[in-house]
């Protein structure tokens, strides 16, 4: 039997291998497009619940001015802060981009203490002003160790004779947490502050400041009091905690998660049509040969679990290809996504769903052929047609 | 007096056609003895394969009583009728209806499944009805591979592997030229004298339907008369 339900598959190779083909892809799709939405709710919910996002109230992109952290610094219920700006850089040619950001060295690795350096140290980062500490994927990215001069091009900001900027790498870091970039090149704040105003004769400001809360401080009193604190301006902000802020920033590119179900329930349609109507040409053609089946004694059950069995061995082939696939190439995904979606893996529930998903799909396709077997009668569908 | 193997008594079938009801088989009356060669002949729309399929179990009557090998078929439905069909009944079609994607010893082995033997003994059972046949050097040939006669033959074997009492034939030479046919008829004879198999082939053939015992002709669903061809040895 199962020498049968094989052999009536590849009775058209093209057409079962085409369907094989479409729903690996279907099923490759479905499990990464779940990804990116369970990778963006893993940066919301593994938030940290003490640290507080403070940005200008009209836009990540607008800066306010650095004055700012010495008044947020001597709120009720602030313990220390690190503020942050975008550089915008790329390493020798435009394509080498990758986030780096000033920061106040002291505080970001005493801040983010789910960032463990693996090489080097923090000492020496600290002490030299030019130096600067890089995730592990950046350093195997391109190549970099510790001790290395990485010279970056700003974009943003440029120095006057357009030369690079030149770091030294003092440490490299790895994050406890997937979702805690591992590309990202964080230098001195006060090289960054010097430089520019040597360039320029004017101070920097600021893109974001991280707040760290005195432990136990209940933060929403603290994120109202940093509000109130620039209501009239210059430049008005908006605190939120960190999960708020990595929401917020996933939804910079639309609401994601409801973009992926459209997407993936498009795919899932698309592809369950596509396989009823395989599967009912299979049964088309094999109706005569179910009327010789049941002629020699095979019941309507049976060879309406032909049909069946070979719709699930179909879709399960084509299925399990499609989520082998994803789950082989989510590496060299999360390689490619980079810092926009950190952490991008196949959570085993995104699996176990596409596995019932890839069920669901072989039942659908092999029920309406398997119905038409099982309800056919010997004598009508051996009669030439 | 033994049971006949075939018995039936007012048997009526219709269908639908068109949206009208198209009397098939008008209260038919027929015998068929145990171990009997009979050929069922006439006209197109007669009746002939109606009633094979009705005598088969492909099919239920209308009205009146179809017993076969002294079952009651009309008290038999679904798994049992199933059942009833795989350990009584060998059929072979006209267009020989092989599984197109088996080999022919696969295609043999097919209603095989349904027995309690091992796979060893399955193959076995094949490959000796392949070579009561004479295709013991074709067994592992798809139908593709296989001439029209040499497929006929095939699926002769494949009515005999389960070593039924009865088969039943639906213009076994329909499809086949003079040479495959002779090899076909003979072969049905040789099951029949040797193995006494009752046969029952409906046939458009006179030469055909000379190798069996008695010819049956029906017209418009009845039955219009019984000839014995001379080759029967009485009422066997």
């Amino acid at each position: 039997m199962t020498k049968l339900i094989l052999r009536s598959l590849l009775r058209h190779k093209v057409r079962t291998l085409l369907t094989i083909g479409s729903l690996a892809v279907a099923l490759f799709l479905l499990c990464f497009l779940r990804s990116l939405v369970t990778t963006l709710s893993a940066g919301v919910e593994s938030a940290n619940q003490q640290r507080l996002w403070v940005q200008s109230a009209v836009s990540l992109f607008v800066d306010f001015p650095l004055t700012y952290q010495t008044k947020i610094d001597a709120v009720d219920g602030v313990r220390r802060t690190c503020k942050f700006q975008w550089f915008g850089g790329y390493f020798r040619e435009r394509e080498n981009f990758f986030a780096q950001f000033a920061v106040d060295a002291e505080m970001l690795l005493e801040m983010w203490p789910e960032a463990t350096v693996i090489a080097g140290s923090k000492e020496a980062f600290l002490q030299d002003k030019r130096a600067c500490v890089i995730g592990e994927g950046l350093a195997k990215q391109f190549g970099w160790k510790v001790g290395d001069t990485v010279p970056i091009t700003g974009v943003i900001f440029q120095k006057g004779d357009r030369s690079a900027w030149e770091f030294q790498v003092a440490a490299i870091y790895r994050p406890a947490k997937a979702t805690l970039d591992n590309r990202t090149l964080y230098f001195h704040w006060d090289y960054f502050e010097k430089t520019m105003e040597d360039e320029t004769r004017q101070t920097p400001s600021v893109g974001v400041i991280v707040i760290e809360t005195e432990p136990g401080a209940n933060p929403t009193p603290v994120m109202a009091t940093v509000d109130q604190l620039f209501e009239n301006g210059p430049q008005r902000v908006q605190t939120t905690t960190e999960a708020e802020f990595n929401r917020q920033f996933v939804s910079m590119v639309g609401n994601v998660p409801r973009l992926v179900s459209y997407l993936g329930g498009g795919v899932l349609l698309a592809i369950l049509l596509a396989c009823v109507n395989t599967m009912l040409m299979q049964a088309r053609e094999q109706l005569r040969e179910i009327g010789v089946m049941k002629a020699l004694g095979f019941s309507d059950g049976s060879t309406a679990r032909l049909l069946l069995l070979q719709a699930l061995l179909l879709v399960g082939t084509g299925g399990g290809l499609g989520i082998a696939l994803a789950y082989v190439s989510q590496g060299g995904i999360a390689e490619m996504l980079g810092p926009n979606f950190p952490g991008y893996a196949i959570a085993p529930a995104t699996l176990a769903g596409a596995i019932v998903t890839t069920l669901l799909l072989g039942l659908f396709a092999g029920a309406v052929p398997a119905r038409m077997a099982r309800r056919v009668q010997t004598a009508e569908a051996m009669r030439p047609h | 007096m033994n049971e006949p193997m075939i018995r039936l008594s007012r048997v009526t079938k219709s269908y639908r056609r068109g949206g009208e009801t198209v009397a098939v088989l008008d209260h038919l009356d027929l015998e068929v003895p145990d171990g009997s060669f009979y050929a069922l002949m006439g006209p197109s729309g007669s009746g002939k394969t109606t009633l094979l399929n009705l005598v088969g179990g492909l099919d239920h009557a209308d009205s009146g009583e179809v017993v076969v090998a002294g079952q009651d078929l009309n008290a038999l439905d679904g798994r049992d009728l199933s059942r009833w069909r795989a350990d009584h009944v060998g059929f072979v079609f006209q267009q020989f209806n092989l599984l197109s994607v088996l080999t022919a010893l696969e295609n043999v082995e097919l209603p095989l499944l349904l027995s309690p033997l091992s796979r060893k003994e399955r193959r076995d059972h094949a490959r000796h009805a392949l070579d009561l046949v004479g295709l013991s050097d074709r067994l592992h040939h798809r139908p593709a591979q296989l001439s029209g006669g040499q497929e006929q033959r095939v699926a002769i074997a494949r009515a005999v592997a389960t070593d039924p009492k009865l088969i039943l034939a639906d213009e076994p030479t329909g499809d086949l030229d003079r040479h495959a046919a002779d090899q076909v008829l003979e072969l049905l004879r040789r099951l029949h004298e040797e193995f006494r198999k009752t046969i029952v082939i409906v046939t458009h053939d006179p030469l055909a339907a000379a190798r069996a015992e008695r010819t049956i002709h029906l017209d418009k669903g009845k039955l219009d008369r019984v000839e014995d061809t001379g080759r029967g040895g009485g009422n066997r």
